[in-house]
């Protein structure tokens, strides 16, 4: 109730002074700008172009006024209507867009689905149909995933776990250059959701996988590296962003491991 | 369309003016204005509210955004940090406050996941972590203040005993303290009114939990 009254005396003067503007011509509205402004001539002055348009003939001035003011606007509406259509084109391309864009990607979450489906966790070592990896049945376990830079393989059991919770994992030929190992592990080492490891047997120096997808490279200085990470890193996450990268396996070594009873605290 | 409209108004006017007659033109030219100016200003009213939000929510290169991403990141070495602690401490309070950092700070890493979402930004920034941070402090190997080097995860991982206590009080108190600076920097640079919130309710969180491991650490030395 307090609230709404208040409101009305505010509301009320928008309602007097937009009654004014078509009165403007009236004989009325002159006298109450007289009064407020003793002498004739604030009259010109006080409202540039609407004023003079007293009984004299500049009826041309008087017309091009509102013309240019509706131009102007309506430009002005068709403007900011414009450009928002095309920023929210181009802001709310998806990261799945974006990524299927990266020249070279296979996207295995279009072209074979089927290679990433699975029940229930695995225990033991299991066999993928892409290598390395990039979804399917899995370990229990995830490979910690927290920057970790390996220096050693790992169970490939393991780091598809860690792909199903939105790692991208960068993996390299053991012979790639150090230079180029270096410059992978700059991208990695710190920013959880991300591990490095090398890997026996790539077809190129360097593969980058996330779940449902896969990136193979020749050089470390590839940008689409960095639009790789951009694009995929936690977004194709399966479990969303908030999925672990600790508490995972932090050894090296190709085959699996289980899950160690708790110990009993010391 | 509207223009000529007008125009022809204004010219029907303009003779009549000084009859009689002049006025029904002329509330006529009034009528059709005003219809115009509320077409014009409703479309315009309905396009400011439909892009407002979109064009004032922060951008890639914001401090929000660097914020969001950045402490996500240095949240989730807590997390780490503190699950750790929490399976393998000694002391039951370290155990304690272990578990609500690491629960808490991972409520928190969601919370600034879903402003990314929301704001259309990827969890991943197209500049270098902290470039967001106007006293650019140096990132080595993607550590942010007060975080913990690989080696020194690597030790409190295969810490034993009491020396899991003591380790991660120390990396713990270290990261806060980095933490809030962090938090300083955003809100300094943010009105953010959601930013702000959630930055305040982080540093007085972390402030609290700092005097509490002070206290532990007293506790842990023996």
């Amino acid at each position: 109730m307090s609230i709404s009254t208040p409101g009305g005396p505010e509301r009320r003067p928008t309602v007097v002074s937009t009654g004014k503007k078509p009165a403007a011509g009236r004989p009325a509205s002159g006298a109450k700008a007289g009064s407020g402004k003793p002498t004739g001539s604030p009259r010109a002055g006080g409202k540039g172009p609407r004023k003079p348009v007293t009984p004299v003939k500049v009826s041309q001035g008087r017309a091009w006024g509102p013309i240019a003011l509706f131009v102007a606007v309506g430009v002005l509406a068709a403007g900011i209507i414009g450009y928002g259509a095309w920023a929210s084109f181009q802001g709310s391309k998806p990261w799945d867009k974006r990524a299927n864009a990266i020249d070279g990607i296979v996207n295995i979450r279009k072209t074979d689905k089927a290679s990433l489906e699975y029940e229930s966790h695995k225990s033991g070592p299991l066999t993928y149909k892409y290598s390395p990896p990039v979804g399917g049945v899995h370990n229990a376990a995830w490979q910690n995933c927290m920057g970790d830079v390996y220096d050693a393989p790992i169970a490939s059991e393991h780091a598809v776990h860690s792909l199903e919770h939105g790692a991208v994992w960068i993996t390299y030929r053991p012979d790639l250059p150090k230079d180029q190992v270096d410059k992978l592990a700059s991208k990695v080492r710190g920013v959880e959701k991300m591990m490095m490891s090398p890997y026996e047997g790539l077809d190129k120096p360097i593969s980058l996988q996330a779940w449902g997808y896969q990136l193979k490279l020749d050089n470390a200085d590839d940008s689409r590296i960095d639009e790789f990470i951009k694009d995929l890193r936690v977004n194709a996450s399966v479990e969303g962003p908030t999925a672990l990268c600790n508490t995972g396996i932090t050894a090296t070594g190709t085959t699996p491991r289980e899950l160690q009873q708790q110990q009993p605290t010391q | 369309m509207t223009a000529p409209a007008t125009t022809d108004s204004e010219y029907d006017e303009i003779p009549a003016a000084p009859d009689e007659g002049g006025r029904a033109p002329a509330s006529r030219y009034g009528v059709l204005a005003l219809a115009i100016m509320l077409v014009v200003g409703l479309l315009l009213g309905y396009a400011g509210g439909l892009l407002t939000p979109r064009l004032t929510r922060p951008g890639d290169a914001s401090v929000e955004a660097g914020f969001a991403r950045d402490m996500t990141s240095h949240h989730a070495q807590a997390v780490e940090m503190s699950l750790i602690a929490y399976r393998s401490a000694t002391l039951p309070e370290v155990r304690q406050i272990a578990v609500d950092i690491a629960t808490g700070q991972q409520g928190e890493i969601g919370a600034m996941q879903t402003w990314l979402r929301e704001w259309g930004l990827s969890p991943t920034g197209s500049k270098p972590p902290m470039s967001w941070m106007s006293d650019g402090a140096t990132v080595k190997d993607g550590l942010m203040p007060g975080m913990a080097t690989p080696q020194q995860m690597t030790a409190l991982r295969n810490a034993q005993g009491i020396e899991v206590d003591r380790q991660f009080l120390t990396l713990m108190y270290a990261h806060h303290l980095g933490g809030i600076h962090m938090i300083d920097a955003a809100l300094g640079a943010t009105d953010n009114a959601e930013v702000v919130r959630v930055a305040n309710t982080m540093k007085a969180t972390q402030q609290t939990e700092l005097n509490n491991l002070r206290q532990l650490q007293a506790q842990a030395k023996g």
